[in-house]
């Protein structure tokens, strides 16, 4: 096919690619599915149509191997709805290999893609023929000749009896623009069942006026098939954007409108033209759309969308200095004004942060194939459990999430999990599960991967580390510090290093991919009753709420997510509270860590300091500053690669008056706070007074009544 | 392969050779456009077409229309290949080309 000059193939390519590595999502999760019900028709349907979609959108969109790739699994499933194939653990895996292939095969020319695997493609193609007992099906570029009758696939879904479906077809301006080819969805539709067609050139403008480019021409349809209307509709799918596409039932329309008509029904062609005619009555003029159809959603490229945040960062750093200068010329009208824009720059931040919230959903269903994979390589029969798929979190924090998910599922399934027979001399189920598990806490979200298997030995840990020169014989270590270790580079315990793990580098990446993200990690484990480890991960990296705090001259700004409450704190209570950082609220004595000597700020001391109360993993801190300035809509901005070590500060931001603000990460100080007391009480016995205001830190545990 | 318009003392012929389709759209106009606003005959030379796209056969409509405006004279030439008459038929669009000039 020509494109015309204005055109870019790869364009539309690419598009086909997006939506199609969708529908390979929702095949292998069918699949999958299928895998345990083997009887759903319902689930052989959903795997049929997709491989149909795949197949003939890939056919139109120039992927000609794809599409014959796929004609022939389709064919296989097409076998299993008509009952002369079952859906057996061969078939399956068969055809989780294939999307394997065709994933590649639609990677095939962009960038860095790898590409698919002839000789496996051949092998699968062999194996599913074997399977149906069919020859090899042709279609692709062997079926370019258009119209061309090709290898039908039946919609016999069984029960299911002939229908006449009446089909407006309206292509969008752009449709042929966009390198889509209406006749070949013609096609398609004709492979379904008998179709009749009639063209409408109405929209037609004079030749002098015609863009030669655009597509005026609109088709009224009417398919007699088995197929229903979703099947009708994955025609479409990929072009429907645009274009108007109406599918109503042309029997149903039939039977509603005047019975005469019925009665002088004579042939075919007749037929076709009333239920055409009668669609239009029974609309009253006007045509029904299907509900789907009219919801509207809009693909954008996610760099559009990073642009869009970061030129509301902007807005949001000089809606802070508007407010500076107002605050500073005391202009009532001005002020009004300032607030004004600032209300709206908030909305406007909370509504771009939105449209990067993406439930995780997507990213948890692609590890059922990892874990249905490994159970079959590993020889251990595992179940994958999922848990608050629909918690949402920024798009770029899901993207760097697969990796760090996908080595904790490996470690599990090598190392956690014991093989059956350990498990049944255990007396566990022999099916032992993995559970992907998202929940929200504060301003971050909680991701962890758990198992009910073997769970950490922890002298091995510690063994292991001491062999390798990570800890001192002698060292006292904590449970968690114990745990912490599996996270060092190259550490492993494994005896063996197999395909799946066992070289020490899957942990490294899970620490390393997490501190860039700014989170944190907590292992919890049961000796033999398994393990989990749970990511602390910010719910967003760009924008959040803060409070605006100083020590000296130096601005910080302390998430508010995190921040419970303020209060006063005099030389008074420093006096009584004998030197001990503790702070008594409501009963609750708090440890206070003076950012004032963590800083190493020397300047002077204000008679009355501020505490600030925050809700940390490791319980509640307070954080003792000079002032509070107020509430503030912070642009995270990233500190660069010098001081990328510097953990407990998880940004900068600039202010109103373009002074640089560090964004203090409350975890990451109560953490450090907590180490730097434990290990000097561990280092000197004489400090252990200091680690004591940390265990003060609550009151004496309740009596259950 | 493409479009070429040879325009006579009272007719054009505008051959079609190869595919055709929307990346010749914009040659095909300008060719149509030249031939009619000339006037005299337009014979469209389909013989050689081995495809047509709905970019083609819109523009071939749109043609005709402005002829029968005009009172000019138009029509079609030579043995419609096989796919061409597939395409046409397919896409509802048959009496674009008079079954006379298809195979």
């Amino acid at each position: 096919m020509h494109l015309p000059r204005t055109v870019h193939p790869d364009q539309f390519k690419q598009s086909f690619r997006e939506e199609a590595r969708e529908i390979l999502v929702e095949l292998e999760a069918a699949l999958l599915e299928l895998n345990k019900n083997r009887g759903d028709r319902e689930l052989v349907g959903r795997v049929f149509r997709a491989l149909h979609t795949i197949k003939g959108s890939g056919a139109m969109f120039g992927f000609e191997d794809l599409a014959t790739f796929t004609h022939n699994l389709e064919n296989a499933f097409d076998e299993v709805r008509n009952g002369r194939l079952t859906v057996g653990t061969e078939l399956i895996d068969l055809t989780l290999s294939a999307l394997d292939q065709i994933r590649a095969m639609l990677e095939e020319g962009a960038n860095g893609a790898a590409t698919a695997d002839a000789a496996a493609c051949a092998e699968i193609l062999a194996k599913v023929r074997h399977l149906t007992g069919r020859p090899e099906s042709k279609t692709g570029k062997e079926k370019a000749a258009p119209l061309e009758a090709g290898s039908k696939p039946s919609f016999e879904a069984g029960a299911g009896a002939t229908r006449e479906w009446s089909i407006h077809f309206a292509p969008g301006a752009e449709f042929m623009l966009n390198g889509a080819n209406p006749l070949l969805l013609l096609q398609e539709l004709r492979q379904m069942g008998g179709l009749s067609v009639k063209a409408s050139m109405a929209a037609l403008p004079p030749l002098g006026e015609l863009d030669p480019e655009r597509c005026y021409v609109s088709w009224d349809l009417v398919l007699a098939t088995v197929a229903g209307r979703e099947a009708i509709r994955d025609v479409f799918i990929f072009v429907e954007d645009g274009c108007e596409v109406t599918i109503e039932s042309a029997s149903r329309l039939a039977s509603d409108a005047d019975s005469s008509l019925d009665q002088a029904a004579s042939g075919a062609a007749d037929r076709t033209a009333r239920a055409l005619a009668e669609s239009r009555v029974a609309g009253g003029g006007r045509r029904v759309y299907d509900a789907p159809d009219n919801a509207s959603s809009l693909r954008v490229p996610a760099v559009k969308l990073d642009q869009f945040v970061d030129l509301v960062g902007e807005l949001v750093t000089v809606q802070a200095r508007l407010s500076e200068i107002a605050s500073k010329h005391g202009d009532p009208e001005v002020a009004a004004v300032s607030e004004e824009i600032e209300r709206l720059t908030s909305s406007l931040r909370e509504n771009s942060m939105n449209i990067r919230m993406l439930p995780i959903r997507a990213t948890f269903e692609k590890f059922r194939r990892l874990v249905h994979d490994l159970a079959r390589d590993l020889g251990k029969n595992v179940e994958l459990t999922i848990e608050g798929a629909d918690t949402e979190l920024d798009k770029t924090v899901i993207d760097q999430l697969s990796d760090p998910l996908m080595h904790l599922i490996r470690n599990s399934m090598d190392h956690g999990i014991e093989p059956p027979d350990l498990r049944a001399a255990r007396g566990k189920r022999p099916t032992a599960t993995i559970h992907l598990s998202a929940r929200h806490s504060g301003a971050s979200v909680l991701i962890a991967v758990s198992d009910d298997g073997g769970g950490i030995d922890g002298d091995a840990v510690r063994s292991r580390a001491i062999e390798r020169g990570l800890v001192a014989a002698e060292a006292q270590l904590a449970q968690s510090e114990t745990f912490a270790l599996i996270f060092q580079p190259g550490f492993s315990t494994a005896k063996q290093v197999t395909d799946v793990s066992g070289r020490g580098v899957g942990m490294d990446v899970v620490r390393q991919r997490v501190d860039s993200l700014r989170g944190s990690i907590d292992v919890a484990s049961t000796p033999g009753e398994g393990t989990s480890v749970t990511l602390r991960l910010p719910l967003t990296l760009a924008i959040i709420d803060g409070l605006l705090v100083t020590i000296g001259d130096a601005c910080f700004v302390l998430p508010l997510a995190n921040t419970q409450e303020c209060i006063e704190l005099t030389r008074a209570d420093v006096a009584a509270a004998n030197g001990k950082h503790l702070v008594n609220v409501r009963g609750e004595l708090i440890p206070y860590i003076r950012l004032r000597e963590h800083f190493n700020i020397t300047a002077e001391r204000p008679q009355i300091e501020q505490i600030m109360v925050v809700e940390t993993e490791q319980g509640r801190y307070g954080f003792v500053v000079d002032r509070v300035l107020g509430d503030c809509q912070t642009v995270i901005k990233n500190l660069g690669r010098f001081y990328r070590h510097v953990q407990v500060v998880s940004g900068a931001t600039i202010l109103g008056n373009g002074a640089v603000a560090l964004i203090l990460d409350p975890e990451r100080l109560a953490q450090d706070a907590v180490r730097t007391i434990a290990q000097s009480a561990r280092g000197h016995p004489a400090r252990s007074a200091l680690r004591a205001e940390v265990r003060e830190r609550s009151p004496a545990p309740q009596r259950e009544m | 392969m493409g479009v070429a318009l040879e325009q006579g003392e009272e007719s054009s012929t505008i051959r079609l050779e190869g595919a055709i389709d929307i990346g010749l759209a914009g040659e095909l106009k300008a060719a149509l456009l030249k031939a009619l606003t000339s006037g005299g005959e337009l014979r469209i030379s389909i013989g050689g077409a081995t495809d047509l796209d709905v970019a083609a056969m819109q523009l071939l409509w749109a043609a005709r229309r402005m002829a029968d405006a005009s009172e000019m004279r138009f029509g079609f030439e030579g043995q419609v290949q096989e796919r061409v008459t597939a395409a046409l038929d397919g896409s509802g669009l048959e009496f674009l080309v008079p079954k006379n000039k298809s195979n």
